[in-house]
């Protein structure tokens, strides 16, 4: 059993050891790395192009038609992963390769995707 | 690290294989048009590297670094990169090797044009193609050292081929099969010719997670001279700092971040990480309560904790 000094002693000679062969430098434990700040980023640009989509009167009128609040979705779309976010945005985008997406594929079905997405469908399900 | 970069990088492997499986569509003027002016341009001076048959990708990759001044050799990639079992090697490895070269493989856009311009600023072009078909692929990796604008030709070192010359519309026709994927080395410093500002700092991120923090710092100061004071690139320089254990220039990098914009919890986190690290305790536990008071994020929440859990041990130790 090592003491808690010993133990310490033998952490500092390997990672000396680490960065003396001259590879791999190695953090702090806990840093948090640059990738968390452009996930981040990407999430804020993903979430603004798809509340733009949201702030369209069509759409907005689709959501009504629906009996739901847009208030509601925003919400849910803010509790959504950056991941997850992506993921939203590749569906539709997959849907139509450039053009209008409402003209394209239709408000409704747009509308729909969105709510199936973030979840609201479920309180359909549930009513 | 959180998790949702993994689960980034594989949904965007999506539109990658949509192309593979899209069939016998045509090339978009997009891909295959170059800038009017565009000359021929050629590399003579590329090393070339014959391969065995299933070694094309260690050996393109050699290509690339020592073009790009590496001092590496064709059987330490190999090593590296090279997989009997599979007889290939997968495009993420290539990337991992060039990263532990020194390197900073950057991915090109997929357009003829970017392969003329990277060819322009003197760098040859890693590409994958399929020379098969959709159904029954066969993939190979090969060097892009030239184009020859007025015979509408692609020059490759390629297999065992030295100077493979390839009319475009084929070459492009592999390189669609293979996903349009390609990359150049840059030295940590060298910006891409064409360079898009997302693609760069997501290269350079991989970089630093690869613990090349010295190749990391000059990525980062270069991207810094092409969009000044951009808070991503002033994050990674600081992380870097950390990394080599620069903490006071670390902890200046922070604290200028947070003047800038106080709601930034990865720099108030690191920057407690880098007060702790000169000995400050108080002043690191100070920050990270307020980190904590201010944050709305699970995720993020937990890993206040573990560096405030850290930070408190190394304290404890210390006192």
């Amino acid at each position: 059993m090592f003491s808690f000094k010993a133990r310490g002693a033998l952490m500092r000679l390997i990672s000396v050891s680490i960065i003396c062969m001259g590879f791999a430098q190695v953090a702090p434990a806990g840093v948090i790395g640059t990738a968390y700040m452009l996930d981040e980023e990407s999430r804020v640009a993903s979430l603004s192009r798809i509340e733009v989509l949201l702030a369209r009167e069509d759409v907005g009128k689709q959501l009504e038609a629906f009996g739901v609040d847009r208030a509601t979705v925003v919400e849910r779309l803010n509790g959504l992963s950056s991941a997850e976010l992506l993921e939203l945005e590749g569906q539709i985008e997959s849907q139509v390769a450039g053009g209008d997406i409402l003209a394209v594929i239709g408000i409704v079905f747009v509308v729909l995707l969105i709510l199936e997405l973030v979840g609201v469908t479920d309180i359909f399900k549930s009513i | 690290m959180f998790g949702a970069r993994r689960v980034l990088r594989k949904s965007r492997l999506v539109p990658a294989l949509f192309v593979l499986t899209s069939g016998c569509a045509s090339i978009p003027p997009s891909v295959s048009d170059l800038p009017d002016a565009a000359q021929t341009v050629e590399l003579e001076a590329t090393p070339f590297y014959p391969q065995e048959r299933y070694q094309c990708g260690p050996a393109a990759l050699t290509t690339v670094l020592v073009a790009s001044g590496a001092a590496v050799t064709l059987d330490d990639i190999v090593k590296k990169v090279y997989l009997p079992g599979r007889q290939g090697s997968l495009q993420f490895e290539l990337l991992a090797a060039a990263r532990t070269e020194g390197r900073l493989p950057y991915p090109v856009d997929g357009t003829l044009s970017t392969i003329w311009q990277e060819l322009e600023a003197g760098r040859p072009v890693l590409v994958l193609q399929n020379l098969g078909v959709s159904a029954i692929p066969r993939w190979h990796y090969a060097v892009v050292v030239g184009i020859d604008t007025e015979n509408d030709e692609v020059v490759l070192r390629s297999g065992t081929d030295e100077r493979r010359v390839t009319p475009t519309r084929a070459f492009l026709h592999t390189w669609r099969r293979g996903g349009y994927w390609g990359l150049v080395a840059l030295k940590p410093g060298e910006l891409p010719a064409a360079v898009d500002r997302a693609r760069y700092f997501e290269a350079v991120a991989a970089l630093e997670e690869a613990g090349r923090a010295e190749a990391a710092t000059a990525a980062w100061g270069a991207a810094l001279s092409q969009w000044p004071g951009d808070t991503v690139a002033l994050f990674g320089l600081a992380n870097a700092n950390l990394a080599l254990r620069n903490f006071a220039a670390a902890e200046d990098a922070y604290r200028t971040l947070l003047d800038r914009d106080s709601s930034l919890l990865a720099a108030r986190n690191n920057l407690a990480l880098a007060l702790a690290e000169q000995g400050e305790f108080d002043a690191a536990l100070q920050e990270i309560s307020v980190a904590l008071s201010e944050n709305r994020d699970a995720a993020v929440d937990k890993e206040l904790r573990d560096t405030e859990a850290t930070i408190r041990r190394r304290k404890a130790i210390a006192d």
